[in-house]
């Protein structure tokens, strides 16, 4: 039975066709559990500066109310932000945090009535070029402007729907990354909701708003398509919050202006539901930009690895073969890099690199960041290649006349290369598939897009088949090419030539 | 052309070489005997510094070495001049046979890749491989190879030659080819110290013999007097 549930559990999850609870497990099983992303979160969810275990934001006090409306205790589920609907009917019954309302989502979930009014804020440095909106219409001194938004955000779409601005809209995966990439210089701009700048704005004091809000709408509680009763009784709770002034009075203890909000929310727009796209539709509007995609992954691995082996070739010959001072501080360079996440390697180069006025352009930075990982593990194995070769081949060289570095470069590492081929080519395919680690700093690969277009446009089993053929695509030929050389290896007297 | 004088090395706390002297003069053969363990292979590494020693000092071909770690680049020039083959041949395995040849005048004297190719094929031509010249070595068989090994010590042009063992890893038919082309060089008056098992051999190509024994020397004269003494010319 309980297999079962698993099979069943895999094929709801493959579908998309969610196995969610309903109120009546909710309410049995006591909890309503409502996901969130704290990762620069606030106002709405984020731990608490007195006490970092403990989370807090207006987002959390709602939580709390409509569990308690719906006589259950709330429990949080965090998630990355972009893809917190996809928790929905596994990990979690309703998704709470600045979920704007938008004609894809009402597609694709159950959209609670909205429970608060966002505007999208403008942000730039205060002795910035950005002083009026206006400004963004004509290119600036560098060409397009730099405008960094939120992922999967409204304001992302918005920004990216106006064809009339000269923007290069750069996606972040953290909602105030775009604020201290702007702070550092690297952006020229923000769009974000006004309550997030509201909330962190002490902590950026370079930066200003520039004019008024300029778009808006509505947050809303997501639900599973499946759970009619629990977005129903959502919706109810939420209408009796408005009713009786707690939730305007929530707001105002956060400082959101309670009463401009309920207004707000009384006069709420309606907003139409996308059209699901047919297969020949979404094969037009989706595979360019996948193949584009797919080019920024060959890009960053063909750029990143000869990068890496070259560094990894340097490294290995520094640590047997250079001056007694140099090698610990290359066995040092090794064991960090090899001993730290890579992730954390590249929001180093990306994001505290620019604090000490060296700001790279993110392809750049993905490249350097790759190869500088990757450089650690070649280096190991080219030591490992270098050891392979029979003292007597240096002898042989050096007997000759031959000068340390000589005897190296002609002898030891040419078949040092030979000997570490296949795990080498092994490794290419590994980078290849860390490139998509590089979405963590606004690069936009192949791993990324699929994302980006399976959440826009609901079709997460059809764009997944499409990016997984994608990948093997790319990927075969090389793992061809590694037992092409496996076997030259082998058969080391067939690759000679009988005089 | 060669003159050790009161050599001694030491390795992990056993000596290996006690108080070594020896003379060889240009254009003579001077062949190392002894049993294994004797240290006769120690000996002739210290001759081009491939290894280190404690006390004494070596003269060959110009280049003074003394004890102790050397001067930088002393060591390079030092093996322009003299040559080395070695027991196990150590041809590069990624290199064709005239490549291997070719390698050291083109890295080492900055001959152009022609020249040092051609010098190549005649060292080739020299030693009977010329048709194995595009062969990569493990396609050769261990006398080619040890050929090979001797033609790419000779591009050099070396003033000295050291062979340590050289038909050792050899089976007879093969090792007879390359004595062959040790006795040769030796006719042509190539000044050469051989490190060998073979008395027969030692007997053939040198003109001196000096026979070690537990590091040091036991006997040394002309090599008829020394071989035949105690009768080993037949072992």
């Amino acid at each position: 039975m309980k297999s079962l549930l698993g099979a069943l559990a895999v094929v709801g999850w493959l579908t998309a066709a969610t196995v969610a609870a309903d109120l009546d497990e909710v309410v049995a099983r006591g909890e309503l559990i409502w996901a969130a992303d704290q990762e620069g979160g606030g106002p709405h969810v984020f731990p608490d500066p007195a006490d970092p275990r403990r989370l807090t934001g207006f987002e959390v006090e709602l939580a709390a109310l409509l569990a308690e409306e719906l006589g259950v205790k709330p429990r949080f589920q965090q998630g990355q932000w972009d893809r917190l609907p996809l928790l929905l009917g596994r990990a979690a019954d309703c998704v709470i945090n600045g979920i704007e309302l938008t004609p894809e989502r009402l597609r694709d979930y159950s959209c609670s009535r909205p429970y608060f009014g966002y505007s999208l804020q403008l942000l730039a440095r205060r002795d910035g070029p950005v002083d009026t909106f206006h400004t963004l219409a004509a290119p600036g001194p560098e060409g397009r402007w730099r405008v960094g938004v939120l992922t999967g955000s409204a304001a992302e779409s918005v920004m990216r729907s106006r064809s009339d601005l000269e923007v290069d809209v750069i996606g972040y995966d953290g909602t105030i990354d775009s604020l201290e990439q702007v702070s550092s210089g690297v952006l020229d701009a923000a769009v974000m909701d006004d309550c997030i700048f509201n909330f962190y704005a002490d902590r950026f004091s370079r930066l200003r708003t520039v004019e008024r809000p300029f778009a808006g709408g509505f947050y809303t509680i997501l639900t599973a398509r499946d759970t009619p009763k629990l977005s129903a009784a959502i919706d109810a709770a939420i209408g009796r919050l408005i009713a009786d002034g707690r939730l305007k009075s929530l707001y105002d203890r956060w400082d959101l202006a309670g009463r401009q909000q309920m207004l707000m929310l009384r006069d709420g727009a309606e907003i139409p539901v996308a059209r699901r796209k047919t297969l020949g539709e979404l094969a037009r509007d989706t595979l360019p930009l996948l193949l584009k995609s797919a080019g920024m992954t060959v890009l960053l691995s063909c750029l990143a690895f000869p990068l890496a082996v070259g560094i990894g070739l340097a490294v290995a010959v520094g640590r047997m073969h250079g001056p007694t001072w140099l090698k610990p501080l290359l066995t040092g360079y090794v064991e960090v890099l090899r001993g730290t996440p890579l992730m954390l390697q590249l929001y180093a180069i990306f994001f505290l690199l620019p604090k000490i006025g060296l700001a790279l352009p993110a392809v750049a930075a993905a490249v350097i960041g790759l190869a500088l990982n990757y450089s650690a593990y070649e280096s190991e194995i080219y030591r490992a290649g270098l050891k392979a070769v029979p003292l007597g081949q240096f002898e042989a060289s050096l007997s000759l006349g031959l000068s340390k570095w000589q005897a190296l470069r002609y002898v030891l590492v040419p078949q040092a290369v030979r000997i570490v081929m296949p795990p080498v080519t092994s490794d290419f395919i590994a980078l290849f598939k860390d490139t998509s680690v590089c979405s963590a700093i606004t690069v936009i690969e192949l791993t990324k897009r699929y994302s980006v277009l399976a959440l826009s446009t609901g079709r997460i089993v059809e764009l997944a088949v499409v990016t997984a053929l994608l990948y093997l695509c790319m990927s075969w030929p090389l793992a061809l090419l590694s037992r092409w050389f496996e076997r030259r290896l082998e058969r080391p007297a067939a690759d000679g030539t009988e005089g | 052309m060669i003159t050790v004088s009161s050599l001694t090395k030491s390795r992990a706390q056993v000596r290996v070489l006690h108080d070594v002297s020896l003379e060889g003069a240009e254009g003579t053969v001077t062949a190392l005997v002894g049993p294994s363990g004797s240290g006769k292979s120690t000996l002739l590494r210290c001759l081009n510094g491939l290894e280190t020693f404690d006390a004494g000092q070596v003269t060959i071909a110009g280049h003074r070495l003394a004890a102790g770690p050397q001067a930088p680049g002393l060591l390079e020039r030092l093996r322009r001049d003299v040559g080395m083959v070695f027991q196990q041949f150590n041809l590069f395995p990624h290199l064709s046979a005239v490549e291997n040849v070719a390698l050291a005048p083109r890295v080492v004297l900055g001959l152009s890749a022609s020249d040092a190719r051609a010098r190549g094929l005649d060292l080739l031509d020299r030693v009977g491989l010329r048709p194995f010249a595009d062969a990569r070595p493990a396609t050769l068989s261990g006398g080619q190879q040890q050929r090979v090994a001797i033609a790419r010590a000779l591009a050099m042009r070396p003033r000295v030659m050291l062979f340590d063992e050289p038909t050792s890893a050899l089976d007879p038919a093969m090792a007879a080819e390359v004595m062959e082309v040790i006795v040769e060089l030796a006719r042509a008056g190539q000044t050469m110290v051989v490190v060998t098992h073979d008395h027969g051999f030692a007997r053939r190509a040198a003109s001196r013999v000096v026979e070690l024994a537990a590091g040091r020397i036991a006997r040394e004269g002309l090599a008829g007097d020394v071989l035949s003494a105690d009768g080993l010319a037949s072992a």
